[in-house]
């Protein structure tokens, strides 16, 4: 048992912060704008590209702890901008993994290494309108034609969707679960506008139309499991979405801490009020908390992979939920500049809802943590 | 970062439940409702070695490190081992034998370990006064010194061992013109002329441990009886804490698993509208609810074991923030838990209204949620 970061997971965590905190000073990267946000991720994944950041859990990384070093780093890149870790975390460990862990060796020579030196942009097509808590089977179906895969299908909420280089779009093919690797201006492939969000403005979000979109057989991928291929696909958004909130807590409560010791009422900080350092109190215990929760799920997928799923759903749900709780205290403490648009804590706000939203919803979550420990699980 | 237990520590902890399970919990029932201590079970307890775990063993303990220890909480939380019954080891083992253990000279360490990690002696400890609970430093208890002696008076309320005991811990002030400065600790057995406990008090929950007030009236102890120096007292009250927030909501922790399993049980067996209540997605909210709020407690309480563990000096904001969670959070899954049951939940036969009724002292105990809520405030 060790609840301490080695030295050098820690350096690197100063060294994230010191490289997205000054990026996020010196641009607006909670833009609405598609192509600044494309300019932003794009500059963002060459300056971390500097780093082992981006190769963590895609690549062994020596003397790092795998995905465990990958959410503490998660965590500081969130506090520096939600938007950008959010495009740069679909990118790169959702669509990264996809590659690493499932991808041919000419599908990872051909495009694992301009990822991780932040040269290219991934996307990945995984929502559709009827998926539920069973994983109904996708509607996205292929077709071969000779040495192609013909794609037809439509895909929603696609984070990175208008600025990515490369979608692994999730669907059907031979009655099988696959994934289709296809680049962007393939024929057939129409991507819709960035949508309007109420959080995470700064991440380029749309549907994507498939119709007869042929790509060739190469670029189509058969995971190892069939059947766990949505499940999987799921567990490490959600490990992206408990990473978010970290970073959505520790931006609301650092915030809120230093305007309650800023903030002066009645000839002392508010901070001295137990209404305000009550609340406090009670934010960082449930950071903490999610905090801790967090690593523990990140040490158990690699260590003790077992029960990895419902925990992390636990995980989720805890850490999502208690992401909007603070974010919304923070603004009680901010008071009236909590309410004006733009502040971190009301960006932080904004943001939270996503992550019980995203990924296994926080309502479904509940169902299959009661499944597991029912015995019921599918 | 590493947060696995040991082979050793998790076939101990199996071990426990397994000893729990058999010799501690069929009686439960009978006792939580009289509201009666099991004495029998508490001699059970020490005959197993957990009274005693992380004493060296010259002094009759195991010798067992800061974690087992705690996971020895957890395993008689998740065993179903009533909050009476830990709370009344927590107090024995923690509060009164270690605080002795720790300061007490060679010879009182002889004279009392080994008896109480046995069981053979119960041990309280008296710091809560009527009109000082949270604010320590006002104590009234003064222990006088006169003729080699000292002379105690005052009194003490809300003392778990207190009725049984037959060793405490008392705090008195040495100097009463000081605030913490002027608090000591003494040694007071059970029969010391001027020494008395009042009745068990008739709580909520905890049923079976036995809570009183202490009476101090010119109680003369020999001047050995103190721990450490005069002055003292104050600091080795704090140090206790350490195992509050660990060794002591570490059965919470566990009762959180034996509610989950129970549930479990319940849902899956339970039909309504001709299907298991389990399948019912409300049902799998509660239990999902409940393991959630476990396996995020779990975590806090044991990096307080694993920083003891480690020696290193107490973080009280780690420290509170860990009793506060427990506390605070601790009271929406034992709801559930009593929901979930529906009459039955109700019903003393299937312990979940025993366990919403001990988790009630989760945020009084020890420091209130308020307490902790103003040290972290104030530490931030």
């Amino acid at each position: 048992m060790n609840y301490d970061f080695s030295d050098k997971e820690f350096n690197l965590f100063v060294e994230i912060h010191t490289l997205m905190g000054t990026f996020a000073k010196e641009n607006d990267l909670e833009t609405k704008d598609a192509e600044k946000s494309e300019k932003n991720t794009r500059r963002a994944l060459a300056l971390l590209s500097r780093t082992p950041y981006l190769t963590l859990g895609i690549e062994k990384a020596d003397n790092y702890n795998g995905l465990l070093t990958l959410m503490g780093g998660m965590e500081t890149i969130a506090a520096a901008s939600p938007s950008l870790f959010l495009s740069i975390e679909t990118s790169t460990r959702i669509f990264g993994r996809i590659l690493s862990a499932w991808g041919s060796a000419s599908q990872k020579e051909k495009l694992l290494p301009a990822l991780l030196n932040g040269q290219i942009i991934g996307a990945v097509g995984l929502s559709e309108d009827a998926m539920n808590v069973d994983n109904d089977p996708l509607m996205t179906t292929a077709v071969m034609d000779g040495d192609s895969a013909i794609i037809s299908g439509h895909k929603q909420y696609v984070v990175n969707g208008p600025v990515a280089d490369w979608l692994a779009v999730a669907g059907r093919l031979d009655g099988k679960n696959a994934i289709f690797l296809v680049e962007k201006g393939t024929q057939g492939l129409s991507i819709g506008g960035k949508a309007a969000t109420l959080g995470y403005e700064g991440v380029a979000i749309s549907n994507l139309m498939f119709e007869n979109c042929a790509i060739a057989s190469s670029q189509v991928i058969f995971p190892e499991n069939d059947k766990t291929m949505l499940t999987t696909l799921k567990l490490w958004e959600n490990q992206i979405l408990i990473g978010a909130s970290l970073g959505l807590m520790k931006r609301a409560f650092e915030s809120a801490k230093v305007y309650a010791k800023k903030h002066k009422t009645g000839g002392k900080p508010i901070i001295a009020y137990q209404e305000v350092g009550f609340k406090l109190a009670q934010m960082l215990t449930l950071f903490q908390a999610s905090q801790l929760f967090a690593y523990k799920v990140a040490w158990a997928a690699d260590a003790e992979p077992k029960d990895i799923e419902s925990l992390t759903l636990c995980a989720k749900v805890f850490c999502t939920e208690a992401a909007e709780q603070v974010a919304g205290d923070a603004m009680k403490i901010l008071g009236g500049s909590g309410f004006l648009s733009g502040n971190p804590v009301e960006e932080a706000f904004r943001c939270a809802k996503y992550g019980q939203i995203a990924g296994t919803s926080t309502e479904i979550s509940r169902v299959k943590i009661g499944d597991s420990a029912l015995g019921l699980m599918k | 970062m590493d947060f696995a237990f040991t082979k050793e520590q998790l076939m101990f902890k199996k071990e426990i439940i397994r000893f729990a399970k058999k010799e501690i919990v069929p009686r439960i029932q009978e006792h939580d409702l009289k509201k009666q201590f099991d004495f029998e079970s508490f001699k059970k307890l020490g005959e197993f070695g957990i009274l005693g775990l992380h004493f060296p063993e010259e002094y009759g303990g195991s010798g067992a490190d800061v974690i087992t220890t705690v996971m020895a909480g957890e395993a008689l939380g998740e065993a179903g081992v009533d909050g009476g019954l830990t709370l009344a080891y927590g107090a024995h083992t923690f509060l009164c034998a270690d605080t002795i253990f720790s300061h007490g000279t060679e010879a009182q360490r002889k004279k009392y370990i080994p008896k109480l990690a046995s069981g053979e002696w119960i041990g309280c400890m008296g710091l809560t006064e009527p009109n000082a609970g949270s604010d320590v430093a006002s104590m009234t208890t003064t222990a006088e010194k006169k003729d080699g002696k000292y002379v105690l008076n005052g009194s003490k309320i809300f003392i778990t061992n207190g009725p049984i005991a037959d060793v405490a811990v008392i705090y008195a002030k040495t100097d009463p013109s000081q605030k913490h400065t002027g608090i000591s600790a003494f040694i007071v057995e059970k029969g010391t002329p001027g020494f008395a406990s009042g009745p068990n008090l008739i709580k909520m929950g905890v049923s079976t441990s036995q809570t009183s007030e202490l009476f101090l009236n010119n109680c003369e102890i020999p001047a050995e009886n103190m721990l450490g120096r005069e002055g003292e007292g104050f600091n080795m009250s704090l140090q206790t804490v350490e195992w509050d927030r660990s060794a002591l909501l570490a059965p919470f922790v566990g009762a959180s698993t034996y509610m989950l399993n129970r549930c479990v049980e319940y849902a899956s067996s339970r039909e309504q509208f001709g299907r298991k209540i389990g399948q019912f997605q409300a049902i799998k909210q509660k239990i999902a609810n409940i393991r959630i709020f476990g396996e995020a407690a779990r975590n806090l309480v044991y990096r307080i074991a694993w920083c003891k563990n480690q020696g290193r000096p107490m973080n009280h904001l780690e420290a509170a923030v860990a009793k506060l969670f427990v506390g605070d959070w601790s009271l929406a899954p034992a709801n559930d838990a009593v929901v979930l049951f529906g009459g039955y939940g109700y019903c003393h036969e299937y312990d979940m209204e025993r366990i919403f009724r001990d988790s009630r002292l989760a945020p009084i105990g020890g420091g209130t949620s308020d307490i902790q809520k103003m040290i972290i405030s104030k530490l931030m």
